[in-house]
């Protein structure tokens, strides 16, 4: 690839621009969605964007006593890992740009540095909603964290590789592996959800205890730079969810199909559930979660060696 | 008991202390004491588990009698017994706590302190409750001789910032949070995730509405008093037109004291579903407020076609009320209530039955009937716990004689019980709407009013959606009151939660801090200190020319 080539693939497509917007439509239609199940009108198409505008203009205010270098870099940063993490993902149907061997993984620690950069920012922070907030985004990420790449993991073993685009390529080519590995999707699904800290895993930003959580002393472009950061995480590791357990890449019209069955999935449990407490959700994902899907790899290993 | 015994048996309670007993009205015991006797008399009343203490009432008495008068209210059904202990106005007037006996006496002593100046001995709290931090010093508001200009005259307290000694982790809710709908500052002291103690301050949307009552006449303060509160607006009217009433002796008909408990109950439901709403919003569980505050519009469209307003109805006048419920709106009526009670049903079936939910109401914020009775709590949350305490019953007011409603109690005390314990409430509240529409007594509405009431005092209390309000007014004979103390349920139910909140997750705080369905409006009834130094207070005028100045003039 030449640099030139390069460079308009990070800017504009698949990542950048696109990405950014691709994020925006994401993200509207799971607030819409959400909306229409609480009998609300929801937002406009253009919501999001607006939002982020807003934002942008707005002046951005630094409390005393933190330190600049982590409070102006964190966001730019999380926003950073998310479209990096793109680049090796399967955006909007379209095979991924670059890949090497391990990029599975590389991608999954890409897309957990938001976490990790959002934590950081309400650890830097002076006011106390942002302390807890962090621990409890911290601890939230400890819960998911593992369950979440065990439930990507399955696929991959099933595809023997590493490489997001070859086990998309086997996924393409045999039965779906939500058939095949229904509780991995399931983890998946809601694993997917604490990751971006929707309801009922938003303990982190639970506004009725702890106003806006690590992120309330943000104003102006950091928090745009996170909210945007957010909504690109959502692009990602949906298209990534839906290439490996939805039937691989297929043609990008169907694959647009198959991420918004996910985003309305999303949607529903966010507007049936009611938010869980830190305990909780930790509960749940040590107590069923990881261990449902240490099950699932274990039958996968059990079945390949014997099918060997 | 009838409440005749009740009386009697008070009476002979207090009898050791009493330096002169009467009885003003049938219901009512008035037993002079000496403030030194005050602990002993409320144990007395206390052991034989005699009532609970409704209020505490602070009145001056003037300059020329030189006296300050603190008037200790305890209810037990339909009786109310008074203690009445008088106070030197010079010097620094004592009088002992009793909040060992009686933890709900702290608000309500701090309360006396701060307005009256009143020294409360061995209260465990006597920073200021209501009054603002910069309130000068040794000025007390509800005394007779206090001007305005008085407290701007003064230097402000410029006592430091009043907190916890030590190295704790506070984490401060309010006065501005999203967990609060209106303003209120608490600081929880946390490890972790675990609550280790609880404080609280009010005042923040404090209007000092018993003070400008004195200087309003009887029918002005009727509109003042509805806008105590924007949810049981309807509550104060009520209250303090049938205390007015009960002194003035005038008559209220039949179809008016109905129509009265008709537009109560329609609050009811109205005031539970928005609780609904914003216990389900506490709890993260938003879907539920959506559906229930849609639902609510139904009953506020009703209010709306009944009395043409939506939030304070005004119906209630003195003698009567001002709009009549005709046929046509007994059609809306039982349409309106046919919808609303399927929803109710809906909603008591989520509460009871959504494992999500529960796992944040089941078993949270714990409270046992003796615990219950100790904190005096009110209202539905004493009722969750088992206490059977609800003034339609206990003392019936009004129409509710003739309508009267069942009590609903719940055993289990936790905040399950509380979301049981209002939705049954509304169950049984759309049953009595019903009976009032289709049995409407005929007659008139309203009748004349005197302008002048005649001297005398009264207790009037009536069963708000939050508990029992309270009201004291007493009357010189004049065109206006010359003294009204408002005891809402809310602030008899804070004693609880700051209790109950020791020992529970961070995140169960706002749950139990909606689980009492808190009214700050209610708690505050706001004071400025205008002083010219003060570059922070700004009248109309000033506010539009600073605006002016700052943004230039439009173009």
């Amino acid at each position: 690839m030449t640099p030139l080539a390069a460079l308009l693939s990070i800017m504009f497509f698949p990542a950048g621009i696109t990405l950014i917007l691709s994020g925006m439509l994401y993200e509207w239609a799971d607030r819409k969605l959400v909306a229409r199940f609480q009998n609300r009108i929801g937002p406009r198409w253009f919501q999001p964007l607006a939002d982020t505008i807003k934002l942008l203009t707005k002046e951005e205010i630094k409390p005393q006593g933190l330190k600049s270098l982590l409070f102006y870099g964190l966001p730019i940063v999380a926003l950073t890992g998310a479209l990096t993490a793109a680049l090796y993902a399967p955006i909007l149907g379209f095979s991924p740009i670059y890949s090497f061997p391990g990029d599975l993984i590389v991608t999954l620690y890409m897309l957990s540095l938001m976490t990790m950069c959002i934590g950081l920012a309400g650890w830097n922070g002076s006011s106390r909603f942002s302390l807890i907030g962090a621990t409890r985004s911290f601890t939230q990420l400890f819960a998911y964290e593992a369950p979440f790449l065990l439930a990507l993991l399955g696929p991959a073993m099933a595809a023997n590789s590493w490489v997001i685009k070859d086990v998309s390529a086997y996924a393409e080519g045999h039965y779906w592996m939500i058939l095949t590995q229904p509780v991995g999707f399931v983890i998946a699904l809601i694993g997917l959800m604490g990751k971006l800290e929707l309801p009922p895993f938003d303990a982190p930003e639970a506004e009725t205890e702890i106003v806006a959580g690590a992120l309330t002393e943000y104003s102006g472009r950091g928090l745009a730079l996170f909210h945007i950061g957010k909504s690109v995480e959502l692009v990602v590791a949906v298209s990534l969810v839906t290439a490996f357990y939805l039937g691989g890449i297929g043609n990008p019209l169907l694959f647009l199909i198959k991420t918004l069955v996910i985003v309305l999935l999303m949607a529903l449990l966010q507007a049936m559930l009611t938010r869980l407490r830190i305990d909780q959700t930790v509960g749940l994902w040590w107590r069923y979660g990881a261990l449902l899907a240490l099950l699932q790899i274990l039958i996968l290993i059990l079945l390949k060696g014997w099918l060997a | 008991m009838t409440t005749e015994t009740l009386l009697q048996r008070a009476g002979e309670l207090l009898a050791p202390f009493a330096k002169g007993a009467n009885n003003p009205e049938t219901n009512r015991l008035d037993v002079q004491i000496a403030a030194s006797d005050l602990p002993t008399a409320a144990s007395a009343l206390m052991n034989a588990s005699w009532g609970y203490l409704a209020a505490i009432t602070g009145m001056d008495l003037g300059t020329e009698a030189n006296e300050l008068e603190a008037l200790y209210h305890f209810c037990e059904g339909a009786a109310v017994t008074t203690l009445r202990i008088h106070l030197p106005r010079e010097g620094c007037p004592e009088i002992p706590s009793i909040s060992d006996q009686i933890p709900a006496a702290s608000f309500f002593e701090r309360e006396l302190g701060e307005m009256l100046g009143v020294t409360v001995v061995g209260t465990p709290d006597p920073t200021r409750l209501f009054l603002p931090d910069d309130w000068p010093v040794g000025i007390y508001p509800m005394r007779q001789d206090f001007k305005q200009e008085q407290a701007a005259a003064v230097e402000p307290d410029k006592t430091p910032e009043r907190g916890w000694a030590g190295n704790k982790f506070i984490v401060p809710i309010g006065p501005q949070h999203p967990a609060l709908k209106e303003p209120g500052h608490f600081e929880f002291s946390v490890d972790g995730e675990i609550i280790t103690g609880a404080r609280m301050r009010l005042g923040y949307v404090h209007r000092g509405i018993e003070k400008a009552t004195e200087a309003r006449n009887w029918i002005q303060n009727l509109y003042l008093l509805e806008r105590i509160c924007g949810i049981c607006s309807h509550t104060h009217t009520s209250a303090y037109s049938q205390g007015v009433e009960k002194l003035a002796q005038v008559e209220v008909p039949e179809r008016a004291l109905a129509i009265r408990e008709l537009v109560a109950g329609l609050e009811r439901i109205h005031s539970h579903l928005l609780w609904l709403g914003v216990a389900a919003h506490e709890a993260g569980f938003d879907t539920l407020f959506m559906y229930s505050w849609r639902d609510r519009e139904t009953v506020m469209n009703l209010l709306e076609e009944l009395t043409g307003n939506r939030v304070n109805y005004s119906i209630c006048v003195l003698g009567g009320v001002k709009h009549d419920i005709g046929a046509q709106h007994s059609v809306s009526i039982h349409k309106a209530l046919d919808y609303l009670e399927e929803r109710i049903r809906y909603y008591l079936d989520v509460a009871t039955t959504d494992s999500g939910f529960l796992q944040r109401t089941r078993g949270i914020g714990m409270m046992s009937l003796e615990e219950a009775k100790r904190f005096g709590t009110l209202g539905p949350v004493a009722r969750a716990s088992g206490v059977k305490r609800d003034v339609r019953l206990d003392a019936p007011y009004g129409a509710y004689k003739r309508y009267p409603v069942s009590i609903i109690t719940d055993d289990r005390g936790d905040m399950e019980a509380r979301f049981v314990v209002r939705m049954k409430e509304l169950l049984v509240t759309c049953f009595t709407i019903r009976t009032i529409v289709d049995n409407m007594p005929g007659g008139g509405i309203v009748t004349r009013f005197p302008r002048k009431i005649p001297a005398g005092e009264t207790v009037s209390r009536v069963e708000a959606p939050r508990g029992e309000a309270f009201y004291y007014i007493k009357s010189g004979g004049g065109e206006s009151p010359t003294r009204l103390k408002i005891r809402t349920p809310s602030i008899c139910n804070w004693t609880s939660v700051l209790n109950k909140a020791v020992g529970h997750q961070l995140a169960d705080v706002p749950m139990l801090i909606a689980g009492m369905d808190p009214c700050f409006s209610c708690n505050d009834r706001m004071v400025t200190v205008r002083r010219k130094s003060d570059s922070n207070t700004m009248t109309w005028s000033e506010l539009r020319e600073y605006g002016i100045k700052k943004y230039g003039p439009r173009k």
